[in-house]
C-alpha cells in the first residue's frame, strides 16, 4: 500500500440539476472545486486525478430493474457518476492506487433495486453498481458498505438485504425525524443474510463524540470480524452542523478522523447540501485523510464560535442501541432463523415505497427462495402509481452471482412462465448475475431485449 | 514584412517574412554581447530591405528559462497568507518564507482580518536578512486582493526601494502553491528580463526599425515587449512554443501531427491536433516547480543523437546521458548517431570510426556491425514511439467536469510525424512507419522557431467573474476587482463587459487593429440559492482573440482569414 497514491475523480456535473433551485443542482460542488483547486491538492504527489468514464446500460441493468427500461431512468450524468465510481474501483483492484474518492453527482444511496423514478435525489445506486461490477469482473466477493449520510441508506440496504456477503452499516438521524423514515435497529437483513444489515438511528443534535463512539465501538469491530475484500464508504456529508436538511452536529474534523479510522478502499460522495459552509471543508479533509495528509488545519470558518455539547440522555440511548447490536452481531450465526422469519420454500414480504422527488407510490411483493446451498433467487412483483391512474407493473427475477444450478433453473422457469402468461404485468425482467445476462420483456409490444456483459477477464 | 527572432542559448535565428514567403533567414551564434549578436542577425536578413517596410517584429527566447535553470537571479523573500487548509509545512520554498494570518474564502469574503502585527514582523524579518525583492501571495487573493494590497502598502511605507510582486497580479487562476511559484519567479527575473528587452529595443533602434515589437508567450500567444516587462515569467518556454507554431505554419492546414525535435541529448515532443497546437491542461512545470504559466504541451524525452549506448551483459542499453560528441565525430563512446552513420542515414562523421563504435558493442554479443546499428535504431525508436503513445493517452485521460465534456472525448491518432532538429531526419522514417504515419521534414526546419515567432498572431484574453449577490466582479488577467454597476446584471451583460475590457486591453497593448474575431471560450452561470430562494448568480465568462498563426508558409502567401 505504501507509496501508492489516492485516486480521485471529481465530477461536479456543472451542467446537470434536478431543477434550478433544487438542493441537487449545478452549484452544489462549485465551492468544493474552488477549495480543492486553490489548495493545489491535485498537484500533490500523494494524489492522482482521473477522468470519469461512462457506465454502460448493462452495468446498470445488472443491478436495477428500471421501469420500463434503463434508458428511461438514467441521464448521461448518472452513467458518468456510476462510471467514475467503477473506474476508481478498477484502479484500486489493479493496484494502481491505494484508495479513492469519487466526488460525483448525482448521488445514489436511496435508489433501490426496482427503479420507477427518482427518490431522495437518486435514480441509480452508484455503490451497488460498483459492487456487482467488481464481483463480475474481478471475482470480489465480500464487501462492506458503511453509510455515513444523515439519511438512512435505504436503497443500498434494500439491494443487499438478502446478500450474506455484503455487510451494510448505516448510522443516521433517527428515521422518525427525517427522510426516508426507515433505518431502525430492528432492520437486520433477511433470513439468508441475518445481521448483515446494521442500522444505528441517532437522535437529532448528536456531535462528533457520538459519531466516534459508534465508529470505535460498533463499525470498526464489525468490519474487523467480517473481513471484507473491499470497503466502501457512502460519504454523505449532511451530518454537518450547518446542513439545511439534517439536524446533526458533526464537523469536518469528525468526518476526516472517521475516514482515517475506517480506511475505506473507496469513498463515494452521497448527500450534503451545506454547499458553502460544509462541503468544501469536508470533501477536502476526507480526501486528505485518504491520502494520509495532515488535515488538522482544515477548519470551518466559524468553528471557534461553536460549542457543541452532547445530551447525556440521548448519548446513553445510543450506547444502549450499540450494545444491543453488538449482542445480535456476536450471536448472528446461532440465531434461530426459522423462529424470526418463519419456514417454507420462500420468505416473503410486502413493501410500500414512496418516491419523494417524483411523487410515485410503489407497492412491492418480494419473495426470496430459501435455498440451503446459495443465497437464493428473488421474485419481485411491483406496481407503481404515478398519479392520474397511470400505473406500471413489473415482474422481476434476480439470480445472485453465486446461485446454485437449481435456483438458476427455477428462476428461468419463473421468467418464462411470466412471459408466456402475458398478464398480470406490463413488463417482465430478469437479471442473472451468475452468467451476467439481463432480459427484459415488454408485454404490450411482445418483444424481448437481452444484454450480456463482457466475459470475465476481457 | 515581419521579422521573427529566436534568441537561444547557443544560436540566434532570424527570418524575414513577406506574406507567406521566407525572404531571407540566418543563424548566428549568441554571444555574451547580446546587442552585437542581434545586430549581426538583423543585418544579414535585412540586406537591401528598407527598415520602414517592417511592420512587426516578434521575439522568442530561452533567456528566462536558462536564468531559472541556472538559478542566476537574486533571492526573493516570501510573505504568504495561506489561511486554513494544508499544513504550513507544505509551503516549503527555497527561500525565507514568512506566514501571515488573515483569511479570505472561496467567494472572496474576508473571514479573518489581516493581523497588522504579523505583517510588520514579517517585513522586519525579511529586512533583517537583506531581502530587497518580496513576493506577497494570499490564498484566494484572485477573489479578493485586499490583504495582498495591504501588505504591499505597509512594505512600501518603510522600504520604498523594494521590488514587491503581488500574487493576484501575476496569476489569477485557482491554485495557491502555483500562484506562489509564478509570483516568485516573476519577481526574480524581472530586472534581468528588462535588460534583455532593452538590448533588443536598442538593436532595433540603431537599425531604424520602429514598428511594434512583441514577444511570444509559452502558450503561443504574443504580448507587446513593453508590457511583457511586468510579466517575464509568461515568456518562459517561448522557444519551444515558437518552434511548434513554426511547424504549424510549415505543414498543411488541419493536420494531426506529432512534432519531433531530436537534439543531442533530448527529444522534445509536441502535438498538433486538427491543425491546432495542444495546450497543456495545467500550468508549466519549470524545472520541478509547478507554475500557472499557460504553455503548449511539450514532453521532453531524455534520448538524442549523442546519448551513450553501452553493452551490459548480453544486452545493449541506451543511457540518458551525454559524455561527449558521437564516436564518429571524435567522441569517447558509441551513440545512436554512429548507428545512423553505419546505416547510411546521416552525412555527419567518419564512417570508419562509426564502424569501430559498432564493433566495440557487437564483440561481446557476437553480432555483426549492421545488426548492432539496427538494434540501436530499434531502441531509440521504441523509446520515442512509446512516449508519443503515452502523450496521446495522457491527453485522453484529462479530467472533465461537465457531462458534454465526457461525451465528446474521442480517440485521436496522428497521421503525420514532423521532424525538426539535427538528428531528426535519420530516425524519422522508422518512427513514422511504427506509428503508421507519413514522415515529413518541412523546408526551413532549421529555423522553424524564428518562423513560428514571425507568424504568431497577437492574442489577448479577458476572464471575468461576477458575484451578483456580493455585487462585485473581478478580472483575472488584470487583477482588477470592482463593483457591478449595471444592475440587474446577467450573462449577456457579463459578456459585453468582458468584451469591453478586451478592447481596453487591446488598446493598452496597441493591438486594437489586430484583434480579429473574438471567441467566447467559457460561459458559466451558477444560481446561488440560499434558504430555497435564488439569492444571486455567479457568472464566469472568458473571451479571447483567436490564438494561432497568421500565415502558412509556402501556400503562396495566403492569409488564413481569407
Amino acid at each position: 500500500m505504501k507509496g501508492k497514491k489516492t485516486g480521485v475523480i471529481f465530477f461536479p456535473a456543472f451542467d446537470w440539476a434536478i431543477s434550478p433551485t433544487h438542493p441537487e443542482r449545478e452549484e452544489r460542488l462549485l465551492y468544493t472545486r474552488d477549495q480543492i483547486f486553490e489548495e493545489g491538492l491535485m498537484d500533490l504527489p500523494q494524489i492522482a486525478e482521473y477522468p470519469p468514464k461512462l457506465a454502460t446500460i448493462h452495468d446498470i441493468a445488472r443491478v436495477h430493474f428500471c421501469v420500463p427500461r434503463v434508458q428511461s431512468q438514467v441521464t448521461e450524468a448518472h452513467l458518468i457518476a456510476a462510471g467514475a465510481t467503477m473506474s476508481l474501483g478498477d484502479s484500486i483492484i489493479q493496484g494502481e492506487i491505494k484508495n479513492g474518492f469519487s466526488i460525483v453527482r448525482p448521488p445514489g444511496h436511496h435508489a433501490m433495486r426496482v427503479v420507477h423514478g427518482n427518490r431522495g435525489f437518486c435514480n441509480i445506486n452508484n455503490e451497488a453498481v460498483l459492487v456487482d461490477y467488481l464481483r463480475r469482473r474481478y471475482g470480489i466477493c465480500r464487501v462492506a458498505i458503511v453509510d455515513s449520510d444523515v439519511h438512512h441508506g435505504d436503497g443500498t440496504q434494500e439491494i443487499f438485504y438478502h446478500d450474506p456477503d455484503v455487510l451494510f452499516i448505516s448510522f443516521h438521524q433517527d428515521g422518525r425525524t427525517i427522510f426516508p423514515g426507515t433505518g431502525f435497529a430492528h432492520e437486520l437483513g433477511g433470513p439468508q443474510a441475518y445481521a448483515r444489515t446494521i442500522n444505528i438511528p441517532l437522535p437529532p443534535g448528536m456531535t462528533d463524540t457520538t459519531f466516534h463512539y459508534v465508529a470505535d465501538n460498533l463499525v470498526l469491530p464489525l468490519i474487523n470480524d467480517f473481513k471484507p475484500d473491499f470497503i466502501i464508504n457512502s460519504a454523505g456529508q449532511d451530518n454537518h452542523y450547518t446542513d439545511p436538511l439534517g439536524s446533526m452536529k458533526f464537523t469536518a474534523r469528525g468526518y476526516a478522523d472517521f475516514t482515517r479510522k475506517l480506511n475505506p478502499h473507496l469513498a463515494v460522495l452521497e448527500g450534503g447540501y451545506a454547499i458553502e459552509t460544509a462541503l468544501p471543508y469536508i470533501n477536502m479533509s476526507i480526501l486528505m485523510a485518504l491520502a494520509g495528509i495532515d488535515y488538522s488545519k482544515v477548519r470551518e470558518p466559524d468553528i471557534d464560535s461553536c460549542s457543541f455539547k452532547e445530551n447525556p440522555d440521548r448519548f446513553a440511548q445510543v450506547q444502549k442501541t450499540v450494545e444491543e447490536l453488538l449482542d445480535i452481531w456476536s450471536r448472528r450465526d446461532k440465531a434461530d432463523i426459522e423462529k424470526i422469519f418463519g419456514s417454507g420454500k420462500f420468505y416473503q414480504r410486502k413493501k410500500h415505497i414512496y418516491y419523494d422527488t417524483d411523487y410515485i407510490e410503489e407497492e412491492q411483493f418480494e419473495k426470496v427462495r430459501l435455498c440451503g446451498s446459495c443465497p437464493g433467487y428473488m421474485l419481485i412483483e411491483s406496481r407503481a402509481d404515478r398519479g392520474y391512474g397511470e400505473t406500471a407493473r413489473v415482474f422481476a427475477v434476480s439470480i445472485p452471482f453465486n446461485a446454485c444450478q437449481d435456483c438458476q433453473m427455477e428462476a428461468y422457469n419463473w421468467y418464462e412462465e411470466a412471459v408466456n402468461k402475458k398478464k398480470g404485468c406490463d413488463f417482465v425482467q430478469m437479471q442473472d448475475k451468475s452468467t451476467d445476462t439481463c432480459l427484459s420483456f415488454d408485454i404490450s409490444k411482445n418483444q424481448e431485449w437481452k444484454s450480456e456483459g463482457p466475459r470475465p477477464g476481457v | 514584412m515581419y521579422i521573427g527572432l529566436d534568441v537561444g542559448g547557443t544560436y540566434t535565428d532570424a527570418v524575414l517574412l513577406e506574406k507567406g514567403r521566407v525572404k531571407s533567414w540566418t543563424k548566428v551564434p549568441t554571444r555574451e554581447d547580446l546587442l552585437n549578436s542581434l545586430l549581426e542577425a538583423f543585418d544579414k536578413i535585412m540586406r537591401g530591405v528598407p527598415a520602414d517596410l517592417i511592420k512587426r517584429v516578434v521575439l522568442s527566447t530561452t533567456m528566462i528559462t536558462n536564468l531559472i535553470a541556472e538559478k542566476k537571479y537574486d533571492p526573493v523573500g516570501l510573505i504568504l497568507l495561506p489561511g486554513p487548509g494544508l499544513e504550513n509545512s507544505h509551503y516549503r520554498f527555497d527561500t525565507k518564507t514568512c506566514i501571515v494570518g488573515g483569511v479570505i474564502d472561496y467567494r472572496g469574503r474576508e473571514v479573518v482580518p489581516l493581523p497588522e502585527g504579523d505583517v510588520d514582523s514579517a517585513i522586519r524579518t525579511l529586512a533583517g536578512l537583506n531581502y530587497k525583492k518580496v513576493a506577497v501571495v494570499g490564498k484566494f487573493s484572485s477573489r479578493n486582493n485586499k490583504h495582498e494590497k495591504e501588505v504591499c502598502r505597509r512594505i512600501q511605507e518603510s522600504y520604498i526601494d523594494w521590488q514587491v510582486e503581488m500574487g493576484h497580479e501575476v496569476a489569477g487562476q485557482l491554485n495557491f502553491p502555483r500562484r506562489v511559484m509564478s509570483t516568485l519567479l516573476n519577481c526574480a527575473t524581472r530586472d534581468k528580463y528588462q535588460f534583455f528587452a532593452q538590448s533588443v529595443l536598442a538593436a532595433l533602434n540603431s537599425r531604424d526599425i520602429s514598428c511594434p515589437v512583441y514577444i511570444l508567450k509559452a502558450d503561443g500567444g504574443t504580448m507587446p515587449l513593453n508590457t511583457s516587462l511586468s510579466s517575464p515569467v509568461e515568456t518562459i518556454f517561448s522557444g519551444p512554443a515558437a518552434s511548434i507554431l513554426g511547424v504549424q505554419a510549415l505543414i498543411p492546414p488541419g493536420e494531426t501531427a506529432v512534432i519531433l525535435d531530436i537534439g543531442g541529448t533530448t527529444t522534445d515532443l509536441a502535438l498538433i491536433l486538427g491543425g491546432q497546437p495542444l495546450l497543456a491542461s495545467k500550468g508549466a512545470d519549470v524545472f520541478g516547480h509547478m507554475t500557472h504559466v499557460s504553455a503548449l504541451a511539450v514532453k521532453s524525452v531524455p534520448v538524442g543523437g549523442d546519448s551513450v549506448v553501452e553493452c551490459v551483459g548480453k544486452e545493449l542499453i541506451l543511457l540518458s546521458e551525454r559524455v561527449g560528441p558521437p564516436y564518429c565525430l571524435g567522441g569517447p563512446m558509441p551513440t545512436p548517431t554512429d548507428a545512423l552513420k553505419v546505416l547510411g542515414l546521416t552525412k555527419l562523421g567518419n564512417m570508419k570510426k562509426a564502424n569501430e563504435a559498432m564493433k566495440i558493442l557487437g564483440k561481446p554479443l557476437g553480432i555483426e556491425t549492421w545488426e548492432v546499428a539496427a538494434r540501436i535504431m530499434m531502441m531509440v525508436n521504441d523509446t520515442i514511439t512509446g512516449e508519443i503513445k503515452n502523450m496521446f493517452e495522457k491527453w485522453e485521460q484529462e479530467p472533465a467536469y461537465r457531462v458534454w465534456e465526457v461525451l465528446q472525448k474521442k480517440r485521436v491518432r496522428p497521421n503525420t510525424v514532423v521532424g525538426v532538429g539535427g538528428a531528426a531526419s535519420g530516425f524519422m522514417p522508422m518512427i513514422a512507419a511504427t506509428l503508421d504515419c507519413r514522415p515529413l521534414i518541412p523546408p526551413y526546419a532549421q529555423v522553424a522557431n524564428a518562423i513560428g515567432a514571425a507568424v504568431a498572431r497577437p492574442t489577448l484574453q479577458v476572464s471575468l467573474r461576477a458575484d451578483t449577490e456580493q455585487g462585485i466582479y473581478t478580472l483575472l488577467e488584470e487583477g482588477y476587482q470592482g463593483p457591478i454597476e449595471d444592475k440587474p446584471f446577467n450573462e449577456e451583460k457579463a459578456l459585453r463587459l468582458a468584451e469591453k475590457w478586451l478592447h481596453k486591453r487591446a488598446k493598452k497593448y496597441g493591438l486594437e487593429n489586430d484583434m480579429g474575431e473574438v471567441e467566447v471560450t467559457r460561459r458559466e452561470v451558477f444560481n446561488m440559492v440560499r434558504d430555497w430562494v435564488t439569492s444571486g448568480k455567479l457568472i464566469d465568462v472568458s473571451v479571447q482573440t483567436k490564438r494561432g498563426i497568421l500565415h502558412y508558409i509556402g501556400t503562396g502567401g495566403g492569409n488564413i482569414e481569407r
